[in-house]
């Protein structure tokens, strides 16, 4: 059974259609990307989703089933819009949150501390909110998100103000709950980030899906047929099979003529005699993907008007 | 009902242990008893205990001045010296030894005029001591029976013009009643609804709305946070009434009126109970506005419209008075707002029929459900517009966009 099904689900906001046809589901155990570029109907999406708002049209099932008191509590949400009582210290307003996901008032004081410990955040306790940095309140809003432990954990920018060691740290936390078996839904529009940590994604753009898959499979289906090399030689001015060379960097993009495989351009480097430090078949960054594929769908919009 | 408890303790102790709950809960009586303590002071102060001479040529004067036995710090008592001759008196003022001298001419019983030498005013504590020892001695030679009755004074009894409406004045406290509710009414919306307003809009301000509502329905929450404000608002009552209810049964023995208050106890639970039921309507309203204004500053200026037909029923005292039950007063029963002084008012001077008081309760609560399920839609169309504010209609028309 999908964690979170969504299925054909429709928003509309007086003329503005936030979201006009979106489907997809969230496996167990998996970190799942929610992609698109600003204003394409992810937060709509995932509010809807959460219950906030009751969609026009089509479904969402949380658990095998709508959404309700229950799932409420076994749900973590970290809001794109960050949110803590700027006024109030920190204990207090993590202790607050805590209570309102159900838990007990001996489960907070025995899981807090931890928490704390772990995002560096015990010095501060008794710091109101407004007090501290916007990387610590970032850090005091996941620990709201997770304290309670929730089977599904949704998070609209998990980096946005964290410095890189806190950027890892929360990599290796999101890594460390996937393993727990605990479904992570991302929405975030740092590529990199999902490169390196999604293991399935959506991209939407103007409340449509454009793409959705496996990340491996989505970037195979984009991979150009080219391969890179990097070399300390001279590379010879015409290499059988291929077509065209382009520097990048320290690198060189060989693209094969139609039929040729990499693994003959490979031999047929090795026949003249090519010094190879590195040899990859190209994969698309996923940058480059979703610039192509928004700009696709676009282009088709704009045809079909 | 667990996640409303939660909020509810959240919201009473997040205001209940911010100093500035503490100053208004505390600053007010003892303000007000700065405010007495002064100005008893002053009057202490400003009072003068000089003795006051008197020269008899009527021979009017056969009992003299009673001297209290044990005069208390500041019982207000002024000496009257009875001189013989003028020059005496005259040089007594000169040295100080009393501060001026009464001169009761002959012929006084025809004149009624007395004449004081002195060179500074008489204060009126000096006339009144002088006008009462003149009564005292001319009611004597009257020879009038009944003496204690008259210095009692008089009971005043009230009529309206047309006569429709009679007060014999033995039950003129009544009226402390309404005035309560209304002075109680007008600080519990000042205060707890001031702090269910600002606590939703600052939720919406710093965001935390979001994470609130993926936690808690929007009717726990309201309902959450208008019981903790309520306590709020209840807590500074009761600190309030206990040191009311502490003064009054130490002055009991120096105010006698106090012992005459009979209340009907029927009349003050309507009342009180009236109060509590249009503050939740009130609080209600106030989380309507919360939820759709962006701003405190919008919705303070909101606020107002509140509060104004709360009042509304003092500007209209005389008609309360003359008609109880004519159209204005009814009318102002039967809307939730007005209802509790309203309703205080006409039963403070007339007798309401038993239905109509029934009529009012089931108005309350049917305003009570209505509000609270339009406070439940602005709470999931307004809470997450963070900068703009929703417009009224929007809670009956559509959903708004949020871009």
């Amino acid at each position: 059974m999908d964690t979170i099904v969504v299925n054909h689900i429709a928003k509309s906001f007086g003329e503005t259609k936030a979201v006009k046809d979106v489907s997809f589901s969230v496996r167990p155990g998996e970190i799942f990307g929610l992609l698109g570029p600003n204003g394409s109907g992810k937060t709509t999406s995932i509010r809807i989703i959460l219950d906030i708002y009751q969609p026009d049209k089509g479904t969402v099932e949380i658990l095998g089933g709508p959404m309700n008191e229950e799932k409420l509590n076994q749900i973590g949400y970290l809001p794109e819009e960050r949110g803590l009582y700027q006024d109030v210290e920190l204990v207090r307003n993590l202790t607050y949150l805590a209570t309102l996901k159900n838990m007990t008032k001996e489960e907070i004081d025995q899981k807090l501390p931890a928490w704390l410990e772990r995002f560096d955040l015990s010095d501060h306790q008794k710091k109101k909110t407004k007090e501290l940095s916007k990387g610590m309140q970032q850090k005091a809003q996941l620990i709201a998100a997770l304290i309670h432990e929730p089977e599904i954990i949704i998070i609209d920018e998990p980096f946005a103000a964290l410095d890189p060691v806190n950027t890892q740290l929360v990599k290796d936390l999101l890594m460390d709950l996937r393993d727990e078996g605990r479904t992570i839904m991302m929405s975030t529009h740092q590529m990199n980030q999902v490169e390196k940590l999604c293991d399935r994604l959506v991209l939407i753009d103007h409340g449509t899906v454009l793409l959705e898959g496996k990340l491996k499979d989505v970037q195979q289906r984009f991979a150009p047929n080219q391969v890179l090399i990097q070399t300390d030689s001279q590379l010879p001015e015409n290499i059988p099979g291929v077509q065209s060379i382009e520097e990048e960097g320290l690198f060189y993009r060989l693209t094969p003529e139609d039929g040729q495989l990499p693994r003959a351009i490979l031999q047929q480097l090795i026949d003249q005699r090519v010094s190879l430090n590195s040899f990859e078949i190209a994969t698309p960054t996923l940058d480059e993907i979703f610039i192509e594929v928004v700009s696709q769908g676009r282009n088709n919009n704009e045809e079909n008007n | 009902m667990k996640k409303i408890i939660d909020v509810a303790r959240y919201e009473y102790t997040h205001h209940v242990t911010k100093r500035r709950f503490w100053i208004a809960l505390l600053g007010i009586p003892v303000g007000f008893l700065l405010i007495m303590g002064l100005s008893v002071l002053f009057s202490f102060m400003s009072f003068d205990r000089t003795p006051v001479g008197y020269i008899d040529q009527a021979k009017l004067i056969t009992q003299p001045q009673e001297v209290p036995e044990n005069l208390g710090l500041f019982d207000d008592f002024i000496e009257l010296i009875p001189y013989t001759d003028a020059e005496t008196a005259r040089a007594d003022v000169e040295n100080g030894v009393i501060q001026g001298y009464v001169v009761i001419p002959l012929g006084y019983q025809s004149t009624y005029q007395v004449t004081y030498f002195s060179n500074k005013q008489p204060s009126s504590d000096v006339t009144s001591t002088i006008n009462l020892l003149l009564r005292d001695n001319l009611l004597l030679q009257e020879q009038i029976p009944n003496l204690e009755r008259i210095e009692a004074g008089s009971t005043v009894a009230l009529e309206s013009l047309d006569g429709s409406q009679t007060s014999d004045g033995t039950g003129w406290y009544r009226i402390f009643v309404p005035l309560l509710v209304g002075i109680l009414y007008f600080i519990l919306v000042m205060s707890s609804s001031g702090y269910l307003l600002q606590s939703l809009v600052e939720e919406k301000q710093n965001r935390t709305m979001e994470i609130m509502i993926t936690s808690v329905t929007p009717n726990q929450l309201m309902i959450g946070k208008i019981i903790g404000n309520l306590g709020v608002g209840f807590t500074q009552i009761l600190v309030w009434v206990l040191i009311i209810a502490v003064g009054l049964l130490f002055f009991k023995d120096k105010l006698p009126f106090l012992s005459d208050m009979n209340l009907s106890g029927g009349f003050v639970f309507i009342s009180l109970a009236l109060l509590v039921l249009s503050f939740v309507v009130v609080a209600g309203i106030f989380a309507i506005i919360g939820a759709i204004m962006s701003t405190m500053e919008e919705a303070q200026s909101v606020n107002s419209m509140v509060v104004l037909p709360i009042m509304l029923p003092f500007y209209f005292f005389q008609t309360f008075f003359t008609n109880p039950n004519g159209v204005i007063p009814k009318i102002f029963s039967y809307f939730p707002l007005s209802a509790p002084l309203s309703l205080s008012l006409r039963m403070a001077f007339t007798s309401v029929p038993a239905w109509e008081i029934v009529l009012v309760f089931v108005i309350q609560v049917v305003s009570i459900v209505l509000v609270f399920r339009l406070s439940g839609i602005a709470f999931r169309r307004g809470l997450l517009e963070y900068n703009k504010r929703l417009k009224l209609r929007d809670l009956f028309v559509k959903e708004v966009s949020h871009g």
